[in-house]
């Protein structure tokens, strides 16, 4: 049970405490413990408007805002507007025009629109509908709303009604400009850039639902001995961010992947195997997993490649993976691979590094948040297991 | 559709904002505007442990004019940009990037700051600040530094920022009152995430010039060839090098989203050129 908060405000004119759990949305507080019932809930995403309310006299998405957070706040909801001639002037504009059928958008509506015509007299029919595109109504198809809506702001342009709410809510707290004088710190250097291979997938037949993606780098030592490092499947899990090993048992491997994508992460578990051919000097590495947590299955597999170049061996890693779940609808397809290409330099570099210096080569760990979460934990592993 | 329970904490001032970042050990997260955080918290998309409101902290809600230079605080919003609140960098390029985030209850609560660290691609900010050169404030436990924003976007959502540390600022030189600037973006609904974004500034009197391609599956790209030819040979010689520069730097595309991304640059130059 996580601590609950006080909160003091003020609704509809009324003050209000009380002792709210933080993740409480402000719609469900104003619905629940206030019996306000007029704000309404559609997707609780801040996408469809319907739980638009004022806050200190700006409309915001109560779904999106927490209740804690609106300590000290002046709210008003769609019941808190009847001493205001202007809404009552837009609730009739709405009966008049047929804005509503169902019902179920209105108050978002109503509330919107009672910004739009206080900030916007005279607006136009495209100005109404653009500032009205954040609520949505599945039954009018709009046309009695924006002209309701341009109406009203017609008569408010006019001098007909007043654009201020009743109780001349101020907007609180404006940003100060003040004439600068202090001088900012010197610009560190811009981190170096993790190099980029063109993307030239050696895959004959990419299935169109995987991603893949390929990487290739050089290092200074003869294949045989660079081999002796692809035999040991913790050492080369080891390189990839974010990958931890609990179990090997023959070409049978247990661990998860963890991941950090932006502020969204992910620890997927499960299992998978390792094959190496030592005659090709090849090999392959597969995994599925679940993230308990967001209910996200990832699947995925490496395959690499050794080959002489020069005195040194050049090695071939390509990466295909597939993401379902709520993760991957969140992702919007550009955004994972983005992810998985730089998790696959990373594992490439990790690799290179591994080979040419061992556990000095480390890098920082704030260069790919993946890394920051776990190179420690993965480099500690390797020093372990090379007795470095 | 509801958050998983968490604790919140109310932050005085900036340095108890830092402490109790660090006590939450990995598990505590910023919120300001909570315009991005609170859906993927109600989505369970994201979990935290702790949430730090920063969202009444004066001292990020200043701006300052220094020489040349606008320093904005993180803390303001996207609104306050719109409706010309706070003086603009970009000659009325901000107050337009401002105007058009998500929808007006969004952006009275979204904060320049947040929107920033967050570092959605298809977000507009990222794009229109690294247009414009700008270098990010950040204040944690040892103390504060400054990071260009060009080099500090490391990938999708990935700001090199630690989990202890906070954006407070974003300073941009200020463009030259002749400079020009051009702004397109290309979504299907109006307030939707963006598919294509397309900026181009030119201050000939700084000698500066800007070409930048957003909304793409990273940070914003720079178009630096783009933007020489733009400055020592002028529209059309930039323009005509806007397919072969976006598909270089961006060879995963598929040919639609290419096009789209080729277009929304070229009007963009278009619009310095025809204002």
């Amino acid at each position: 049970m996580k601590r609950t908060v006080p909160l003091a405000l003020t609704v509809n004119g009324d003050p209000v405490e009380a002792q709210v759990e933080p993740r409480t949305h402000l719609a469900d507080f104003l619905r629940g413990a206030l019996g306000l019932t007029g704000t309404h809930l559609g997707c609780e995403h801040g996408v469809c408007g319907a739980c638009t309310v004022m806050i200190d006299g700006q409309p915001a998405r109560s779904c999106i805002t927490f209740a804690a957070a609106c300590d000290g706040a002046e709210v008003r909801t769609v019941e808190g507007f009847s001493d205001d001639p202007t809404m009552a002037a837009l609730r009739e504009a709405f009966s008049q025009h047929h804005g509503l059928q169902c019902g179920y958008c209105t108050p978002g509506m109503l509330i919107s629109a009672r910004d739009v015509v206080a900030r916007l007299p005279g607006a136009d029919e495209q100005r109404v509908r653009l500032e009205m595109s954040g609520n949505l109504c599945r039954c009018t198809g709009y046309m009695g709303i924006v002209a309701a809506v341009k109406q009203v702001a017609g008569q408010v342009a006019e001098g007909v009604l007043p654009p201020g709410l009743p109780t001349g809510a101020s907007l609180a707290g404006l940003p100060r400009v003040v004439a600068g004088g202090v001088s900012a710190p010197p610009a560190a250097p811009a981190p170096e850039r993790l190099a980029e291979t063109p993307a030239e997938s050696l895959l004959s037949e990419a299935d169109a639902s995987w991603q893949a993606l390929a990487e290739s780098f050089t290092v200074g030592h003869p294949p045989a001995e660079v081999w002796r490092l692809f035999e040991d499947v913790a050492a080369v899990a080891g390189c990839l961010p974010g990958a931890e090993l609990s179990e090997v048992a023959g070409e049978r491997l247990t661990g998860r992947l963890r991941v950090k994508f932006g502020p969204i992460r992910g620890a997927f578990e499960g299992e998978g195997r390792h094959r190496p051919d030592p005659a090709a000097q090849s090999g392959l590495l597969q995994g599925s997993g679940l993230d308990r947590n967001s209910g996200s299955r990832a699947r995925g597999e490496a395959r690499y490649r050794l080959e002489p170049a020069g005195a040194g061996t050049r090695v071939s890693v390509e990466v295909r993976y597939q993401l379902t779940g709520p993760l991957a609808q969140f992702g919007r397809s550009g955004l994972v691979r983005d992810f998985a290409g730089r998790l696959t330099a990373e594992f490439a570099r990790n690799l290179s590094a591994r080979l040419e210096g061992g556990a000095g080569a480390a890098r920082p760990a704030r260069e790919l948040d993946a890394v920051s979460l776990t190179l420690s934990v993965i480099w500690s592993r390797i020093r372990r297991l090379f007795g470095g | 559709m509801k958050a998983a329970a968490f604790d919140y904490a109310r932050a005085g001032d900036l340095a108890e904002a830092v402490r109790l970042l660090g006590e939450g050990e990995g598990s505590a997260k910023l919120i300001a505007g909570g315009q991005s955080l609170g859906p993927m918290l109600n989505l369970r998309l994201v979990r935290v442990g702790l949430l730090v409101d920063i969202r009444r902290l004066e001292a990020l809600r200043t701006v300052e004019e220094g020489e040349g230079t606008l320093r904005y605080g993180a803390l303001i919003t996207h609104s306050e940009f719109e409706d010309g609140r706070v003086p603009d960098a970009g000659n009325g390029l901000l107050r337009q990037v401002g105007g058009g985030i998500a929808y007006r209850a969004v952006r009275n609560r979204g904060t320049l700051g947040g929107s920033l660290a967050h570092a959605d691609p298809a977000a507009d900010w990222i794009s229109a600040f690294t247009a414009l050169d700008a270098t990010l404030q950040i204040e944690g436990p040892a103390g504060r530094r400054s990071l260009p924003l060009a080099g500090g976007l490391l990938g999708a959502f990935t700001l090199d920022l630690g989990e202890t540390e906070i954006l407070t600022a974003v300073e941009v030189p200020r463009l030259g009152a002749g400079a020009r600037w051009g702004w397109h973006k290309i979504n299907r609904k109006t307030g939707e995430f963006a598919d294509a974004i397309g900026v181009a500034l030119l201050d000939e009197e700084r000698g500066f010039c800007r070409v930048v391609c957003g909304a793409v599956e990273g940070p914003p790209v720079v178009l630096a060839a783009v933007a020489e030819a733009l400055r020592a040979e002028g529209r059309q010689a930039g323009r005509a090098l806007v397919p072969a520069a976006v598909a270089e730097a961006l060879p995963a595309l598929d040919p639609v989203g290419r096009h789209l991304h080729v277009v929304a640059v070229q009007r963009a130059i278009d619009q310095v050129f025809g204002r």
